[in-house]
């Protein structure tokens, strides 16, 4: 999957930047990239890539709604230089099975949804590593996703029904 | 005067029974006199919000909304009413659906765009589900009139009509259309102004339980429970999610949440410095419903939206004026204003 348009009126893109070539696995694709050395990850699936589920809602790692997973950890993809992602793995909203985040749906986990994709990466991360459950609390594991809307308690209900 | 039938003695007494108030207050006083570093509180607030604007407001409004059938046996619900995540779209199809005995996916809402749907007025004051909901019901029955059918025809018997009438009347539209009316005995005079302020009030009492560290001053709401009245409660997933989200940014508003202000401008405007209450702050927040329906809103609803955040900031001062003895009067709280009128256990605050 190579990219070269420009998607952006944003001057970063316009800059003739020194550009990298970056190549990292995508949700399963093999992906190379050329960049400016100064992209974020964030940038580079919204803008490049057109993957615009992660939502940048801070620009400075507190929020969590542009939550993508790395090397299958979650990370804050506006923290992420590009060029740190060379040779790993990202996975991001799109490729989730819509299927497993019902039981959020169910619970009332989202309402304006600016939060939503990022919500999800990190808790359908919980619940593929239920064995962090033991040492910590669903409240704790999900304190870096920030939510105006519900109040916590349909996302913290709605990962507490679909634990195995 | 207030005389919409709610029991508001009720509210209060599901209130202090859910949050385990006689029996918690007993448990903190035996705590607290062990004299620890840590205090617990429990604390109270009652009170009320009115739904839909205030006075005239809704008069001078005259809100419209159509809802049209069409040719496929299905409606479409026209409403300037925004969904923003508060459930706008799935209450809507709810009432419209439950009014003509329809299934929910033969209700469609319309794009919000003003080209295409009439004025019913600006997605606020609490006024969607109470106010605009009922001109939903209101334009489902102008809709079953235009189709000669009886106030009893549902279901089967309203899909029939509907496509009897597209196929006697080829490209043309069917529109049920409601104008806001003022509910009869509700009555404000603008002249004067006196009179009901609102055509209907929900209630609540808010119970928080806090810990408070006497030597960082830093506070914890320990346990939360909001009940309240507000009529009919139409989708419960999405009334306890306007509660528990109204609830837990009243936390933050008597906590933490500070704007500052230097020129004219905020300058702590990131979440880095302007802190927010992550899940972790805050405990589950335990709602309950009481439900006396008002006769004037859509299935007997009372708004919601607003009401939640009245109350946490209040409860919470009243549970750490419990904990610590000071008789803290500002918000946000921040441990640096606690620590002013906690250190010597003083009553007056700044």
């Amino acid at each position: 999957m190579r990219n070269e348009r420009d998607m952006t009126t944003n001057s970063a893109f316009r800059t003739p930047h020194s550009a990298l070539e970056v190549s990292f696995t995508l949700n399963g694709t093999p992906t190379t990239v050329s960049v400016p050395d100064s992209e974020r990850l964030l940038d580079t699936l919204r803008y490049r890539l057109g993957l615009t589920g992660a939502k940048e809602g801070c620009a400075e790692g507190e929020c969590g709604a542009c939550t993508v997973w790395l090397d299958g950890l979650p990370a804050n993809s506006c923290l992420v230089p590009i060029y740190q992602v060379r040779g790993r793995r990202v996975n991001t909203v799109e490729a989730l099975d819509p299927a497993a985040v019902a039981p959020l749906l169910d619970a009332g986990a989202t309402q304006c949804g600016a939060c939503t994709p990022g919500v999800v990466m990190t808790a359908l991360w919980i619940l593929q590593h239920p064995d962090v459950l033991a040492t910590h609390t669903v409240r704790e594991l999900m304190a870096g996703n920030l939510c105006r809307c519900t109040g916590y308690d349909g996302i913290v209900d709605g990962i507490e029904a679909a634990r195995p | 005067m207030i005389n919409d039938g709610s029991d508001r003695v009720a509210v209060l007494e599901r209130a202090l029974d859910v949050s385990g108030w006689r029996e918690k207050r007993r448990a903190h006083a035996a705590f607290n006199a062990a004299r620890a570093p840590v205090r617990r509180g429990l604390g109270l607030a009652t009170f009320y919000h009115g739904g839909g604007f205030t006075g005239g407001g809704e008069v001078y409004l005259k809100s419209r909304l159509q809802v049209a059938g069409l040719p496929d046996g299905r409606i479409e619900v026209r409403s300037a009413n925004i969904e923003m995540g508060q459930g706008t779209l799935t209450v809507f199809t709810q009432i419209a659906a439950d009014r003509l005995g329809l299934a929910p996916d033969a209700v469609v809402i319309a794009e919000a765009d003003t080209a295409r749907v009439p004025n019913s007025g600006p997605t606020v004051a609490s006024r969607t589900t109470m106010v605009v909901g009922r001109l939903v019901e209101r334009a489902c029955d102008d809709l079953r009139r235009r189709l000669g059918l009886s106030e009893s025809a549902r279901g089967d018997a309203v899909r029939a009509a509907l496509r009897d009438w597209h196929r006697a009347h080829p490209d043309q539209s069917l529109v049920g259309e409601a104008v806001y009316e003022q509910p009869p005995g509700i009555n404000w005079d603008d002249a004067t102004y006196r009179g009901d302020a609102y055509g209907a009030f929900a209630w609540a009492a808010y119970v928080a339980e806090v810990e408070v560290d006497l030597r960082t001053c830093a506070v914890r709401v320990t346990d939360f429970v909001a009940v309240q009245e507000i009529g009919k409660v139409i989708n419960e997933t999405l009334a306890r999610g306007q509660v528990q989200g109204g609830v837990v940014q009243g936390i933050g508003w008597a906590l933490m949440e500070e704007c500052k202000w230097q020129d004219g401008a905020m300058v702590n405007n990131q979440l880095t410095n302007y802190i927010i209450p992550t899940s972790d702050d805050v405990p589950p927040i335990r709602v309950a419903f009481l439900e006396t329906p008002y006769p004037h809103g859509a299935q007997g609803a009372k708004g919601l939206g607003e009401l939640p955040i009245d109350g946490p900031a209040p409860a919470i001062l009243n549970a750490i004026a419990e904990a610590t003895g000071a008789d803290p009067r500002t918000i946000p709280l921040t441990p640096e204003r606690l620590m002013t009128i906690a250190e010597f256990g003083m009553r007056n605050a700044e």
